[in-house]
């Protein structure tokens, strides 16, 4: 057996990316995505098992860059603190409400049973974006724009407050998409609350 | 009156459900059932034909038992709304991630593309949220929390209740269900975001 390499490993993630890009995930096929990068049936599925695996690679490498940098702008020397929330919020939940980003999560919970594509999620994605936002509001809890209290539970609590709206009937179905004006009346919301729960008095 | 069909069915769900409890979806087939139950495997499979379906239908009647027998709480110490919104938190939270709860929801979130179970769990989880946001609306009401829309602090209620544990529950990023303690201090942490958020203004 041919040795796999992490250049064409790569070469795959892009071509299924395109693919999936253009016809969607139900409608994509492995032979499609090995036409695009030529070599056999079982080469592919050497590096990819399945449809789904490389599905969640495609979006889990795309989403979680894209949600990490969004957290890393978060500017803790930002004057006004709700201003600078609303801002991330808004972006934030952009990428994250995604139809792409919605499928990539219901995967994960739903193949947690079988792989460990539920863990990576939870290790590669869910929690650098914790920590980066628990690491912004140490320091801003720290320079008193808000209480002292634990730092990793105020960011779970944020994160948790954004998606209160969205979370359930996104992930079961009831709703398949959300606009950005209902998005953005969310993330106001959350805001509000964060900090009323968070602010010194 | 339940027709002699209804009965069977009950029989099937009631018999299912102690299996699924004790031995797990994926521990549980159908046969397992079917000599729990008696008759015949094509008996069962015309009441229920998937393993999933009757899972489903199994975990919304615990819910709605659950339901009916832990809003009481909401209601007895409501003189007291902190030590109630805690009790209740952590009682809740308990149910949610208990390992049958998370299976269910994962299942449902697996097939939310495909079939409508989703939306009939939401409906359920709706009518319990609607009981805690007239609670809150009661808590409003006599000054005890802020003003403010009651369905959008239900939300948020639930939404602070679960944000530590059901994430990683239904990634199987953690195995089992939490125990009392760890349950407890989640909802605490949470009730207490809470009720700093919406004390009324001074």
């Amino acid at each position: 057996m041919k040795t796999k390499t992490a250049s064409k490993r790569q070469a795959i993630i892009k071509a299924a990316a395109e693919v999936f890009r253009e016809v969607g995930f139900e409608r994509a096929s492995m032979s499609d995505i090995r036409e695009r990068i030529g070599g056999s049936k079982a080469t592919l599925y050497n590096y990819f098992p399945s449809k789904e695996k490389l599905f969640f690679e495609v979006m889990h490498q795309a989403k979680e860059g894209e949600l990490q940098a969004i957290a890393g702008e978060l500017n803790t020397e930002a004057d006004d603190l709700k201003r600078e929330l609303v801002r991330f919020g808004q972006k934030f939940m952009t990428v994250l409400y995604s139809a792409d980003a919605i499928a990539v999560r219901r995967l994960a919970i739903a193949e947690s049973r079988h792989s460990d594509i539920g863990k990576l999620s939870f290790e590669q994605a869910t929690v650098p974006i914790e920590k980066q936002v628990a690491e912004f509001l140490r320091k801003v809890m720290k320079r008193g724009a808000l209480r002292l209290a634990d730092p990793k539970i105020a960011a779970i609590h944020f994160l948790s407050l954004l998606e209160s709206e969205l979370l359930q009937r996104v992930l079961l179905g009831v709703i398949d998409t959300v606009k950005p004006e209902a998005l953005s009346g969310c993330v106001r919301r959350a805001v509000d609350v964060f900090l009323c729960g968070y602010e010194r008095r | 009156m339940m027709s002699k069909n209804d009965g069977k069915r009950q029989a099937i769900l009631e018999r299912a459900y102690q299996l699924f409890r004790v031995q797990g979806f994926d521990g549980t087939s159908m046969t397992d059932i079917t000599a729990r139950v008696g008759g015949s495997k094509s008996t069962l499979y015309s009441h229920f034909p998937s393993k999933e379906g009757l899972f489903v239908e199994c975990m919304m009647a615990a819910l709605e038992n659950y339901m009916s027998d832990t809003l009481k709480h909401l209601d007895a110490t409501e003189a007291d709304p902190e030590l109630a919104l805690r009790n209740f938190g952590a009682s809740v939270l308990a149910f949610i991630c208990s390992s049958e709860q998370v299976e269910v929801r994962r299942l449902m979130i697996a097939e939310a593309a495909r079939s409508r179970t989703g939306k009939l769990f939401f409906d359920k989880i709706t009518a319990l949220r609607s009981q805690v946001s007239s609670f809150l609306s009661r808590c409003m009401a006599s000054g005890m929390l802020r003003r403010d829309d009651p369905d959008l602090a239900a939300d948020q209620f639930g939404a602070l209740l679960e944000a530590e544990m059901l994430e990683p529950l239904l990634l199987h990023v953690r195995e089992g269900a939490p125990d009392e303690e760890e349950i407890a201090r989640a909802a605490r942490r949470a009730v207490a975001a809470f009720l700093r958020a919406y004390a009324p203004a001074r």
